[in-house]
């Protein structure tokens, strides 16, 4: 494992391993490095925490460029200071760094109200293979000179490109919160209100229903579904947007809580922390994007999927987004495998997020091939034509 | 090149009407709306009109077969010359392809084809209570895939992002031939996000034949206040005051004396004539959010030396102070026979030491300068008035224009907000990114488009070429490290 302290180094590291043709790993916190294939080979491990400088914050104009290495809770406790936050839901903030969580491409409910970081996303430096820098974006917030190479990384599992450098636009902190979280005898009841307000002109940052064993997990002890629908924003604002969702969402609900600022806080960190959670030793981890009016159907079809294959199971569905999380847990690796293969051919594309190394040989955790698997196939051939940076582990074993 | 061939091979894919390559008829083909003085005019060899993406999709294989440039190209309302055929070649008209296919309003989406007006599709969605939120100015002529394209922005990308926060998922016909669905409604589909990468190449990597696009809740309230201060630069501190207030507008324009006089000629909108500029601002969302921040924005508005706030209450009142704003390019005849628009981003705090110096520049090279911008995303828009039959305002609005950017890129700015760069700014971007930079987007261009017949001559400067920095680059590596390269 090597860790520069300097782009620079980095760069003559880069340059050299690609020239020796060393399988090369980027490494931030590690907490999502089982996810993505098993990588074909894996002799350097990057590890990029020393490149953790916050290189510039303008607070009134609302931007920051930071280095890759900085962990989420660093940049939060320097943006807090001015009341402002990069809004992504992450369970770990002080192991995970920023150069990470743009290179997973991970998002949670927040989604919803703020967009995913990729959409925060203005500017970005990338050391490529040769040890090239290269610069994409700027630090405004509107920008089209050039093509968006922050879109071109995102999400790419540092495999084009070992990131260096972010800049993002950061949005002013709400000043409070307020979670409306009902509980319901049946799904279909539970998913009609919860649509019914992401079809109104209500502007909630997050809706998640959760199967009663999904709310055990992040403390809810409830029976049924529940839905939890997260207002934040000035405070008279939020309270009268928690009043109207509540008004909306209780005629079908068997009970109805309101939780307030850090009560409100926490549980949504739990529910992030449950969608991201690390790999468990019998269980599996399913993404599956569908429609959000469809999810409620989605749902059903992963119930029957895995009758007979999971011991436990418990299901996420981000209605404000559209996608569901499946966790499964079973003794027998060879069940985890079989549910897998089912739940790859649900909703509109599905992506095995974390699963033991058995269940991931021979299938690719991306799910179907996606179109366009040429054109991805060119790019990394262009970008990285000895195929050192991670090889084997992003999509179609690229 | 057998161009009797092309021709019969094209007429069979399209019919007759569809293929234009009579020089009368192509005339109107040489030029978009970037200014012919700077962007010149190109003839295509042919312009074709497709009507289908199975059509598209074999114009492209045939262009690919006989090795010729294809340029697409919607309502040709683009500033900077990116829809212009430079290389010949097939200019392809995508403005036929104007069906909108599907509009889910329960899932928030939006299928259409690429030469769907702007404002129709919002016009359309409208009464289901929704919208497509990018609004260029030139919403009423301009296409969605011209704003894929581009990227375009507008006024209100200030609160709802600009296009490419927009667009779920595209079909493309990519060089190769191959179509192809990107993304989707849901979001994360794995792999390279080929959409992202996709909006905002100006047409330079795939020709879109289907764009899946979010529509937008229309907000519960809106509220359109428009204040008048003595000068600009007390209007741009009022600007950055509610940025740094953490109140987050759906607009924030600003329009300077010049504009005021023009818009008020032309369209007599109502704005106060003995401003020195004036801000709109748009808030909208939930209601009592929007009163809360009117008061507030109106109070810092005040603090920054207002000399008046007014408040627009009914949708007429609103319709008629945004005309104004809408309608300031098109005012501009009434002061110059000529203008030239620079399309430029600061950030946000640098917008007073900015205008000052575009103030400065307007006297050094005596040229009048209008104001009219997107302040609240420090995206400005000066206008230089010039008359191009007078001998040597050419040159002086060039070199203006040069000397703006350039204060903008030492500012921490960039080229281009929104018009994008096509021919116009290609080569001004080295101004912004190095050797190293272009090559790796010029990487980018290749994996899609290893013959370069997708919009040719555009995005990157005149002469520009990767292959020789390359291999100099790989002889100071394998000097250093004493190896050798096989």
């Amino acid at each position: 494992m090597v860790a520069p302290h300097s782009v620079a180094a980095l760069q003559e590291i880069v340059a050299v391993a690609s020239q020796a043709g060393l399988a090369t790993v980027p490494w931030g916190g590690g907490t999502q490095m089982g996810l993505g294939n098993l990588p074909r080979a894996f002799d350097l491990a990057l590890d990029l925490r020393k490149l953790n400088a916050i290189v510039q914050y303008e607070p009134d104009d609302l931007t920051v460029a930071v280095q890759a290495g900085c962990t989420l809770g660093g940049l939060s406790a320097k943006l807090g200071a001015h009341g402002q936050m990069l809004p992504v839901d992450c369970p770990t903030p002080d192991r995970t760094t920023i150069g990470g969580l743009v290179a997973t491409g991970l998002s949670g409910p927040r989604r919803y109200g703020y967009g995913a970081l990729r959409d925060l996303l203005i500017g970005i430096s990338v050391v490529l293979p040769s040890g090239q820098l290269s610069r994409g974006g700027g630090m405004v917030v509107k920008n089209v000179s050039g093509y968006d190479m922050m879109r071109l990384h995102y999400a790419a599992l540092g495999s084009l490109g070992v990131i260096v450098q972010l800049n993002f636009k950061v949005i002013p902190k709400p000043r409070s919160e307020r979670t409306v979280v009902a509980a319901y005898r049946r799904l279909a009841d539970a998913a009609e209100g919860a649509l019914r307000i992401r079809f109104s002109q209500l502007v909630p940052t997050a809706i998640v229903l959760l199967d009663g064993r999904a709310a055990r997990v992040v403390g809810l002890n409830l029976q049924g579904w529940v839905a939890a629908l997260r207002c934040e924003g000035p405070p008279v604002a939020v309270q009268r947007q928690a009043d109207r969702i509540g008004e909306v969402v209780r005629p079908a609900a068997e009970r109805l809580d309101v939780l307030e600022g850090g009560a409100s806080e926490r549980l949504w960190a739990e529910i992030s922390g449950a969608i991201a959670a690390a790999p468990l030793d019998r269980a599996i981890r399913v993404r599956i994007g569908q429609n959000p009016s469809e999810l409620p159907q989605l749902a059903e079809e992963i119930d029957r999927a895995c009758t007979g294959l999971a011991a436990e199971r418990s299901r996420w569905l981000d209605i404000g987004s559209g996608l569901c999380y499946t966790a499964l847990a079973s003794e027998r690796e060879a069940d985890l495998r079989l549910a897998w293969e089912r739940l790859a051919r649900l909703g509109l594309h599905a992506t095995l997020l974390s699963a033991p190394p058995a269940v991931k040989v021979d299938t690719d955790v991306f799910g179907r091939e996606p179109a366009g698997l040429a054109v991805m196939r060119a790019l990394k051939e262009t970008f990285d034509p000895t195929g050192i940076l991670n090889p084997g582990r992003f999509v179609g074993w690229l | 090149m057998d161009r009797q061939a092309l021709r019969e091979r094209l007429l069979r894919i399209v019919g007759p009407d569809g293929v234009i390559d009579d020089p009368d008829e192509l005339l109107v083909y040489e030029y978009d709306a970037s200014d012919e003085v700077f962007a010149g005019h190109h003839r295509p060899e042919v312009t074709v009109l497709p009507r289908t993406a199975e059509q598209v999709q074999e114009i492209v294989k045939l262009a690919n077969g006989f090795g010729i440039p294809v340029t697409p190209r919607g309502a040709g309302t683009g500033l900077a010359g990116a829809a212009l055929a430079v290389r010949g070649g097939i200019l392809l008209v995508m403005t036929r392809m104007n069906r909108v296919l599907e509009i889910n309003e329960r899932d928030g989406y939006a299928i259409v084809e690429p030469g769907v007006i702007n404002l129709e599709l919002s016009q359309l969605t409208q009464p289901r209570g929704y919208f497509f939120a990018p609004d260029p100015a030139s919403q009423r002529a301009c296409t969605i895939g011209g704003n894929v394209a581009n990227n375009s922005g507008g006024p209100h990308c200030l609160k709802y992002g600009v296009t490419s926060n927009h667009i779920l998922g595209l079909e493309v016909v990519l060089p190769s031939g191959e179509r192809i669905w990107t993304g989707g409604p849901a979001p994360e589909s794995p792999g390279v996000d080929l959409t992202g990468v996709l909006v905002g190449s100006e047409g330079t990597l795939g020709i879109v034949t289907k764009v899946m696009v979010r529509l937008t809740r229309l907000p519960e309230a809106v509220n359109v206040l428009l204040a008048a201060f003595p000068d600009l630069e007390s209007a741009s501190q009022a600007t950055s005051a509610i940025i740094a207030a953490g109140i987050l507008p759906a607009a924030l324009e600003m329009m300077d004396q010049l504009t005021i006089k023009a818009v008020e000629a032309a369209f007599h909108a109502g704005y106060p004539e003995d401003a020195g500029a004036v801000l709109l601002i748009e808030l909208d969302g939930l209601a009592e959010i929007v009163a809360e921040s009117a008061e507030r924005v109106a109070e810092l508005c005040r603090q920054c030396g207002a000399t008046e706030v007014r408040v627009a209450r009914t949708p007429r009142e609103r319709e008629l102070l945004w005309l104004g704003r809408k309608s300031a390019f098109g005012a501009m005849g009434r002061l110059s026979p000529n203008y030239y628009l620079v399309d430029t981003t600061v950030p946000r705090t640098k917008l007073p030491p900015t205008m000052r110096t575009v103030e400065e520049l307007s006297r050094e090279y005596r040229l009048r300068i209008a104001n009219v911008f997107h302040a609240g995303d420090g995206n400005l828009h000066p206008l230089i008035l010039f008359d191009r039959l007078v001998p040597g305002e050419i040159e002086r609005v060039l070199r203006c224009t040069t000397d703006i950017l350039q204060y903008c890129v030492d500012v921490g700015g960039t080229l281009s907000g929104e018009h994008g760069i096509g021919l116009e700014k290609r080569d001004y971007m080295t101004l912004i990114f190095t050797t190293d930079d272009l090559c790796a987007m010029a990487g980018l261009k290749r994996s899609f488009d290893p013959r370069e017949l997708f919009n040719p001559d555009k995005v990157f400067p005149s002469g520009f070429s990767c292959g020789e920095v390359n291999a100099l680059r790989q002889q100071a590596l394998a000097q250093r490290l004493g190896i050798e390269f096989v």
